[in-house]
């Protein structure tokens, strides 16, 4: 079952942007365009879930969430810049499920859309009875076990050595920088710092050996790290 | 009363001048013919200047009694100054120049206000194209420029977030709520949200709090105060593997909360300034990248929150702040 996002944003990049990232994720989505039919489009369209700006011209974001909720319970999360605690408040009042503050993070509001979704529609979310799957070459990463397969041989990994394979085998060839890396191992409790993301990659090198890649982790100079497809030849 | 016998003195000696002269004149002339006569005369001119020195002194003794006091607020001048003919004339002249100053107060309060609805609308209205910059730079993470460009809408994120709350500290008796705010926690909000910035700089950030430990305060602005004492500590540390150390325990007088560096600390004589507005010192010049603003804001925002704020600082060695939550 293919899901209908309604995107209502009047700043057309922002709009172009996360419509198109979201349809990266299999959902399909609606753009409105036209501020003074929001309601319209909304009963023509019958959205499973809609993304709603709050400075919108004319009528604000919390008014149309206000007439949105008249005639649906889809959900509703509304995206907006002022981030006072009043503004979350009365969209919640005015009926939204979630609120999501400008500048953001495309993970979170995938996340939450994904959550909304499984709240509202239950098992028919599409990500849920699919693992999620990391492939490159011969090499495949299953992150939620987490663990590597290759040439039939099985590494079991941590969960930081889960993250860094994760990204490394996403960028290849392109190599990763360590501010980056370091990004994604920080954990909200336990802050790392050089010497956890050294350890992390020898970790990883070592299992990558178990199980027959060598040299396919190199460290580039002054930057980061690359992960190399060095096992091609051999197959 | 001294003001009136001062204003008053030409009077007295204009009269007692004549009065000599007057006595002089008449006794050459012979017009005295006993000495009970001449005592007459002088009780009697002395009698006549008492009488006038207490009319004048009655009908204007509203007016020297405002004369003598400072007002302390703008509306002090306009009590009257009584019914007499100069006491009126003051009473106009006072209410003419409120009424002007009034007019001039308005139209600057109003200035204000159109320039505070504007920060707050500008501020918003960047939040756009960062939005997007934003979205695209997620795209394209981990390429090299893309992380300078990063780091620079940090920069700018970070500027835009100071303005906003320097707009609402104008109207921060409406804006805050004092509540029950776990240390902890909003302690590691502030630290992940700086994480970039803490990466960037290989500093590694350090939080002993009890997890159970609370203060009261004003969440949003207590944040804010932490965010700003973060950056400081992140940005004025150079050279890697240093910590910034925020800790929190139970003083003397009170919860304290403390951020603690190993950065360029402030040198001696800027130390005693760091929290007036737009002063930068020598620090401020070096690292070119300080508005003055920051701990200013903070030192504001805890004295309206009646929160305690000491800084201690040894340069080559570090920079504490210590807020103390007094019970």
């Amino acid at each position: 079952m293919e899901y209908k996002i309604m995107l209502v944003e009047d700043d057309d990049s922002i709009a172009k942007l996360l419509g198109s990232h979201i349809e990266k994720y299999g959902y399909k989505t609606i753009t409105v365009r036209d501020f003074d039919r929001i309601l319209d489009i909304f009963i023509e369209a019958n959205p499973h879930l809609v993304l709603l700006d709050i400075n919108l011209p004319k009528y604000d974001g919390y008014y149309w969430c206000r007439r949105l909720r008249q005639v649906s319970i889809n959900p509703i999360i509304l995206i907006s810049a002022r981030d006072g605690e009043m503004d979350q408040v009365m969209g919640i009042e005015s009926g939204a499920d979630d609120y999501i503050t400008k500048p953001f993070y495309y993970d979170v509001v995938i996340a939450k859309i994904k959550s909304q979704l499984r709240r509202c529609y239950g098992e028919f979310a599409p990500d849920v009875s699919e693992e999620r799957k990391v492939e490159l070459e011969e090499l495949t990463l299953y992150p939620e076990r987490p663990e590597l397969y290759f040439n039939g041989n099985v590494a079991v990994l941590t969960k930081k050595e889960a993250i860094l394979a994760e990204i490394l085998m996403r960028k290849s060839p392109r190599s990763v920088s360590r501010d980056v890396l370091m990004e994604k191992l920080w954990d909200d409790q336990v802050f790392i710092d050089e010497n956890t993301l050294n350890v992390n990659v020898a970790r990883l090198r070592k299992k990558l050996q178990e199980i027959g890649i060598e040299d396919a982790l190199e460290t580039v100079r002054g930057h980061g790290y690359r992960l190399n497809v060095t096992w091609r030849k051999m197959g | 009363m001294r003001i009136f016998l001062r204003d008053h003195m030409v009077f007295v000696l204009l009269y007692l001048f004549n009065m000599i002269f007057l006595f002089m004149f008449y006794r050459n002339l012979g017009g005295f013919e006993t000495l009970e006569n001449t005592y007459y005369f002088i009780f009697l001119s002395s009698f006549l200047l008492g009488v006038f020195l207490l009319y004048r002194y009655f009908s204007y003794k509203r007016l020297y009694e405002k004369l003598s006091k400072t007002p302390s607020k703008l509306e002090d001048t306009l009590s009257s100054a009584g019914n007499a003919p100069v006491s009126e004339g003051v009473n106009r002249l006072l209410r003419a120049q409120y009424n002007l100053f009034q007019e001039q107060i308005q139209m600057y309060k109003r200035k204000q206000a159109e320039h505070l609805t504007f920060i707050h609308q500008w501020v918003h209205q960047m939040k756009t194209p960062i939005s997007v910059i934003h979205l695209i730079l997620q795209e394209n993470q981990g390429e090299p420029y893309i992380e300078n460009i990063a780091q620079e809408m940090e920069r700018i994120s970070r500027g835009l977030n100071m303005a906003l709350n320097m707009a609402r500290l104008n109207g921060f008796e409406h804006d805050f709520t004092i509540e029950t705010v776990p240390l902890h926690a909003l302690v590691s909000e502030v630290v992940n949200e700086q994480k970039r910035y803490f990466i960037r700089k290989r500093l590694y950030p350090e939080v002993r709090i009890d997890l159970g430990m609370s203060v009261k305060s004003d969440r949003k602005w207590l944040k804010f105060i932490l965010e700003q004492l973060l950056v400081n500590a992140i940005k004025y540390t150079e050279g890697e593997n240093k910590k910034v150390i925020v800790l929190a325990y139970v003083g003397e007088k009170g919860k304290v909360l403390e951020v603690k560096d190993q950065g360029v600390g402030i040198p001696r004589q800027d130390i005693r300034r760091v929290f007036e507005p737009f002063y930068t010192g020598e620090n401020g010049r070096r690292f070119g990248e300080s508005t003055g603003m920051g701990l200013y804001l903070v030192n504001e925002i805890c004295k309206k929150l009646d929160h305690q704020i000491e800084i201690e600082s040894k340069p080559g060695e570090g920079t504490l702040v210590r807020i103390v939550f007094t019970d």
